[in-house]
C-alpha cells in the first residue's frame, strides 16, 4: 500500500528516531508499584504465545507476563500490540513512544529479538532477560513426504506455510523454486501447521512452538518432525526476551530476577508446558 | 452531447424544484450525479476530488490571473485545533456557502464560506490498535445530495448529514485488524460511492468496490489481482484475469496491489480509471511472473465492476513502485488524428499517455533526473528492463551488494495528484528527485521471528533539490519548464485559465507559478508544510483559492540524508483562503 512497506522496513525506527516525542513515559519499577499495574506488551494473533480465546488473553506470554506482575506485586495489563511491518516498529510502538492513535506505551515488551545487532539499532530500549530460544522446523504427514529427505523431493505434495516469513522464503526459492507451486500460504505459523492435523497439507515449515502447540492440541498421530537440518537455511535460531523503555532499566532488572526465579522454581518451564512446548533456555541465558 | 442535454435537463427540473417549494426542501435537496459531473465547468463550488470527476484541477476561472495575483491575501484562516496535528493531505470541497475539509486522524470540519467560522465538525472514535504506515492522513471527502462521505483509517465509509455533521450511514469497508485503512478520497458515480483499498502488505488483495450512496450497502466488489472473484449484487461475477496466468501457486490470494489512492471517472467513455499498487512480496524472486494486475492502471465498467482494460506501468516490481496514480482523461490530436487519451504520472518515474477507450499504449516520457531500473519504454509499451537494477534476492547470511535505485521507493511522483490545462495542453506534475541505496538485511525480524528483510537508505541525487514541479507536455513528451524545491514536494496541484499553477511546499508557502513560462509570480507563507491539493471557485462574484496547511504525510516518516531538508519545519493544522483585495 500506500506509501507503507515491509520492504523498507529495516532502518525506520532509527529514522523516526528524535523526530517524534515520547506520548508519555513507561514507568520504572517505583512508578509500576505505585500504580499498582504492570502495562506489558504483546503481539495479538500469535499463537501459542498470545492470542484471545472467548474474549480472553491467553498463551505463554500471556501467562508469563501475568507471572511478572504477580512476582511484582501488582496487577496485569495485557496490552494487545498488531505487529508492524518489522519488529524494530512493534519497539518503537510498543515501548519507547506508543502508537500514532494513542497506544500507550507498555512498561514491558515481550517477545523481542534477544540479538546484539538488533539491539544496537534500537537503543530507545534496553533489551533484557532472554526466556526461550526459538527456531524453525519442518513436520510432515509420515507416508506421504520422507520428513529427513531432500526438499526437491517434497515436489508435487501440499506444503504449508505462514505469508511472508523465512519459511515461505525458503519453500518457494529452495532448489531452484521447485516447490514454488506447491506452497499454500496462511495467515499465520500455527494456522499452518493446523493444516497438516487438518488434512489439508503434507508437510509445513513453522517455528518449533508453533508445531509443538498444536500437536499437543489436535495430537495427530501420523505427523513426523525433521530430525536433519534443512539445506541452505538461513535461521540458525533466535533468543526471544523482553524490552523496557531505555529509562526503566530498574524495571529491566527487576525483570530479570523474576525470571531467573521462575526458571529455578520449574515455573516457566510448566507455563511451556501448559501449551505443549518444550521450554527451550535462551543461548544468552 | 446527449450526456449535456441530459444535464441540463436535470438543472432546470432542481432549480423548478427549488423554486417551487419551500427552502426546508430546498435544505434537503443538494448535489446530484448530473453536478458532481459537471464540476470541472461550474465555477461556483468545489464537489469532487479533483475538480470534476476527470481530476484534470483544471478551472475555468480567471479572475485572479498572472497579472495581478501578486496582491492576492489572506481572506480567513480556520485551524483545525486540538492536539491533533500531523499531516493535512485534504483537498476542500466547496458547496452552498461551506467548506468542507477532512483533516488528520479522521475527521471531518465544516467551515462557513464566508467567515471560516466552523458550523461543525466530526472525529471518527478511531481504535488505539491501527499501525497506519504513512501518517494518520486523509485525502479529501465526497458530496450528495445531503450527504458528506469520507474514508477513515479504521477502514470505514462514513456518511455524515452536510448541514448538522450527524452520522447517515457508517459501514465498515475492510478489517483494520487485517490490516486494512483507508485515506483516499471517495469518488461518486451513478449514485454510487466507488472506492479503493489499502492496507499492508500482506495477505491482501487490492480490490475496487461500488456501493449505494444512500445506504452504503455493497454492489459490487472487484479485485484487482489476477485468479480473484468479483461480485455483483452478492452474486459471483467472474474471476480477474486468468488464474495463474502471471502468478504461481496460491500468491496470487494475497498478492497485493491495492488501490490506495482512489480513483477517476471519465463520463465520455463511462469508464471507472483506478491505478493499482504494488505486488506481495515485496521480494520480487519469489513471485515469478508479471503479476497481473497489481501496478496497473484500470479501466472499469461503472454499472457491473468488470475490467475493460488494463495497462501495467511496472511488469513483475521489485522497486515497490505502487502503479496507483491518478489516470487524468484528455483530448489531444496526437499525429494529427484527434484522440481520447489519459495520463498518469508513476512512481517508476516515466509519465504515461494511453488511448483510454482501451488501454493502448501511446507514450511513455520520463519526468525525473533518473531512472535506474529502465531505460524508456518500447513502443509496444514494454519497459526496457535494466537487470543490475533490480534489488538482489535476500539470502539471509549476508547484506550482499547495495543497489542504487533511482527513483526511491516514495517514487518519482507520490500521492500527490497532478493537473491538467486546457488552455496551455500541460500536464503539471509535483515530482521529486531522489534514489536510495537497498541491500539485504540479515538480522530482521517480523512479530518477534527471524525475517528476510532489506535496509534502505534514501538520498538525494541533487545538490540543490529534491522536489520538482514539471510542466510536461503530454504530445511531445518534453518537460517544458520545471521549479525546483529543496525539500521533496508532496501536495497537489492546482492550474486555471488565469494562467495559473498552484502547488504547496514543505518550507510552508503556497506558491503560483505562470503557466506558460513557470515563472514564480506569487507565494504565501502558511506557517506549517503544505501537502494537500489547492482549489479555486467563485463566491458573491470574487474568485477564491483554498488550501490546506500541515507539515505531515510519509516524507518525515523516513530520515536519512533527505530529512536535512524537512527536519525544522513545524507542525499545523490550518484551512487557508484566499483572494484578490476588493477595489
Amino acid at each position: 500500500m500506500q506509501d507503507r512497506r515491509s520492504f523498507l522496513s529495516a532502518s525506520i525506527a532509527m529514522a523516526a528516531l528524535g523526530l517524534c516525542p515520547a506520548l508519555a513515559e513507561a514507568a520504572p519499577l517505583a512508578k509500576v508499584k505505585a500504580m499498582g499495574v504492570l502495562r506489558v506488551a504483546i503481539y495479538n494473533n500469535n499463537r501459542p504465545w498470545s492470542w484471545q480465546s472467548d474474549g480472553k488473553v491467553i498463551g505463554i506470554d500471556a501467562d508469563i507476563g501475568t507471572a511478572l506482575a504477580k512476582a511484582m506485586g501488582v496487577r496485569v495489563d495485557l496490552a494487545e500490540l498488531i505487529a508492524d511491518e518489522s519488529a524494530d516498529d512493534d519497539l518503537r510502538n510498543g515501548v519507547w513512544r506508543g502508537g500514532l492513535l494513542g497506544f500507550q506505551p507498555a512498561d514491558v515488551m515481550l517477545h523481542v529479538p534477544f540479538d546484539r545487532a538488533f539491539a544496537a539499532r534500537n537503543d530507545q530500549v534496553a533489551i533484557v532477560a532472554p526466556y526461550y530460544r526459538e527456531s524453525f522446523q519442518f513436520a510432515c504427514i509420515k507416508g506421504e513426504i520422507d520428513c529427513n529427505g531432500p526438499p526437491a523431493q517434497f515436489r508435487g505434495h501440499r506444503l504449508a506455510a505462514e505469508i511472508d516469513s523465512v519459511p515461505d522464503f525458503y519453500l518457494m526459492g529452495t532448489a531452484g523454486g521447485v516447490l514454488a507451486k506447491d506452497v499454500t500460504h496462511y495467515s499465520t505459523g500455527a494456522e499452518a501447521v493446523t493444516a497438516i492435523t487438518d488434512g489439508r497439507a503434507d508437510g509445513v515449515l513453522a517455528s518449533r512452538a508453533q508445531i509443538e502447540a498444536v500437536l499437543f492440541e489436535r495430537k495427530p498421530t501420523n505427523v513426523a518432525r525433521r530430525t536433519m537440518p534443512l539445506p541452505a537455511f538461513v535461521s540458525p535460531g533466535w533468543d526471544i526476551g523482553m524490552a523496557v523503555k531505555e529509562s526503566s532499566r530498574t524495571l529491566g532488572d527487576a525483570a530479570e530476577s523474576v525470571l531467573a526465579a521462575m526458571v529455578a522454581s520449574g515455573e516457566l518451564k510448566a507455563i511451556f508446558a501448559r501449551y505443549g512446548v518444550t521450554y527451550t533456555a535462551a543461548l544468552a541465558a | 452531447m446527449k450526456e449535456r442535454f441530459m444535464r441540463s435537463v436535470a438543472a432546470v427540473a432542481t432549480l423548478a424544484l427549488m423554486t417551487a417549494a419551500a427552502p426546508l426542501l430546498a435544505a434537503a435537496d443538494g448535489p446530484n450525479d448530473a453536478d458532481l459531473m459537471a464540476d470541472a465547468s461550474s465555477t461556483g463550488d468545489v464537489l469532487t476530488y479533483g475538480m470534476g470527476p476527470q481530476a484534470q484541477r483544471f478551472s475555468p476561472l480567471a479572475k485572479i490571473n498572472a497579472g495581478n495575483i501578486k496582491s492576492m491575501v489572506p481572506a480567513f484562516a480556520a485551524s483545525l485545533g486540538g492536539e491533533k496535528q500531523r499531516g493535512q493531505e485534504a483537498q476542500p470541497l466547496v458547496y452552498d456557502g461551506t467548506i468542507y475539509v477532512t483533516g488528520s486522524y479522521s475527521r471531518l470540519f465544516a467551515f462557513d464560506a464566508h467567515t471560516g467560522e466552523q458550523k461543525w465538525r466530526y472525529e471518527a472514535r478511531l481504535p488505539d490498535g491501527i499501525m497506519p504506515c504513512c501518517d494518520v492522513v486523509n485525502r479529501g471527502a465526497a458530496i450528495y445530495g445531503d450527504k458528506i462521505i469520507f474514508a477513515t483509517l479504521d477502514a470505514r465509509l462514513v456518511a455524515l448529514n452536510r448541514h448538522t455533521g450527524k452520522v447517515i450511514w457508517n459501514k465498515q469497508i475492510a478489517d483494520y485488524q487485517a490490516g486494512y485503512s483507508a485515506t483516499a478520497a471517495p469518488l461518486i458515480v451513478k449514485g454510487m460511492v466507488i472506492t479503493g483499498n489499502s492496507g499492508g502488505e500482506f495477505g491482501i488483495v487490492g480490490a475496487v468496490e461500488a456501493r449505494d450512496v444512500n445506504t452504503g450497502e455493497l454492489i459490487w466488489h472487484r479485485p484487482v489481482v489476477e485468479g480473484n472473484m468479483g461480485t455483483l449484487r452478492g452474486k459471483d461475477n467472474g474471476i480477474t484475469g486468468k488464474l495463474n496466468a502471471t502468478w504461481e501457486g496460491d500468491l496470487y490470494k494475497t498478492g497485493g496491489g491495492a488501490t490506495w489512492l482512489g480513483g477517476t471517472y471519465d463520463p465520455e467513455t463511462n469508464l471507472l480509471y483506478f491505478g493499482t499498487g504494488n505486488p506481495a512480496p515485496w521480494n520480487s524472486h519469489l513471485r515469478k511472473g508479471d503479476n497481473l494486475y497489481t501496478a496497473s492502471t484500470l479501466a472499469i465498467d461503472p454499472e457491473t465492476g468488470v475490467i475493460k482494460w488494463h495497462y501495467q506501468t511496472t511488469p513483475h516490481d521489485g522497486w515497490d513502485f505502487d502503479g496507483v496514480n491518478e489516470f487524468i482523461p484528455f483530448d489531444a490530436t496526437i499525429n494529427g488524428k484527434p484522440m481520447k487519451l489519459g495520463a498518469k504520472a508513476d512512481r517508476n518515474g516515466y509519465f504515461f499517455v494511453l488511448d483510454r477507450t482501451n488501454g493502448k499504449f501511446v507514450s511513455a516520457s520520463r519526468f525525473v533526473m533518473q531512472t535506474t531500473w529502465a531505460n524508456g519504454y518500447s513502443k509496444d509499451g514494454k519497459p526496457n528492463v535494466i537487470p543490475a537494477g533490480r534489488p538482489g534476492l535476500p539470502n539471509g547470511t549476508d547484506k550482499g551488494g547495495s543497489v542504487f535505485s533511482s527513483p526511491s521507493f516514495l517514487g518519482g511522483k507520490n500521492w500527490m495528484p497532478m493537473a491538467y490545462s486546457k488552455d496551455t495542453g500541460l500536464f503539471y506534475i509535483p515530482s521529486n528527485d531522489w534514489g536510495m541505496d537497498i541491500w539485504n538485511e540479515p538480522i530482521s525480524y517480523k512479530k518477534g521471528a527471524a525475517y528476510l528483510g532489506a535496509g534502505f537508505t534514501i538520498k538525494p541525487i541533487a545538490e540543490d533539490h529534491i522536489g520538482v514541479l514539471r510542466a510536461m507536455d503530454p504530445k511531445t513528451g518534453k518537460i517544458v519548464w520545471e521549479y525546483k524545491n529543496k525539500a521533496p514536494l508532496w501536495g497537489g496541484v492546482l492550474t486555471t485559465a488565469g494562467n495559473l499553477v498552484f502547488t504547496g511546499t514543505p518550507e510552508g508557502y503556497l506558491k503560483a507559478f505562470d503557466a506558460k513560462t513557470g515563472t514564480e509570480l506569487w507565494k504565501f507563507q502558511t506557517g506549517s508544510g503544505v501537502v494537500g491539493s489547492p482549489v479555486t471557485w467563485e463566491q458573491d462574484g470574487e474568485q477564491y483559492v483554498a488550501v490546506m496547511s500541515g507539515w505531515g504525510g510519509a516524507v518525515p516518516l523516513w530520515g536519512g540524508e533527505v530529512a536535512k531538508s524537512f527536519k525544522d519545519i513545524n507542525q499545523g493544522g490550518s484551512l487557508w483562503v484566499f483572494k484578490l483585495p476588493k477595489n
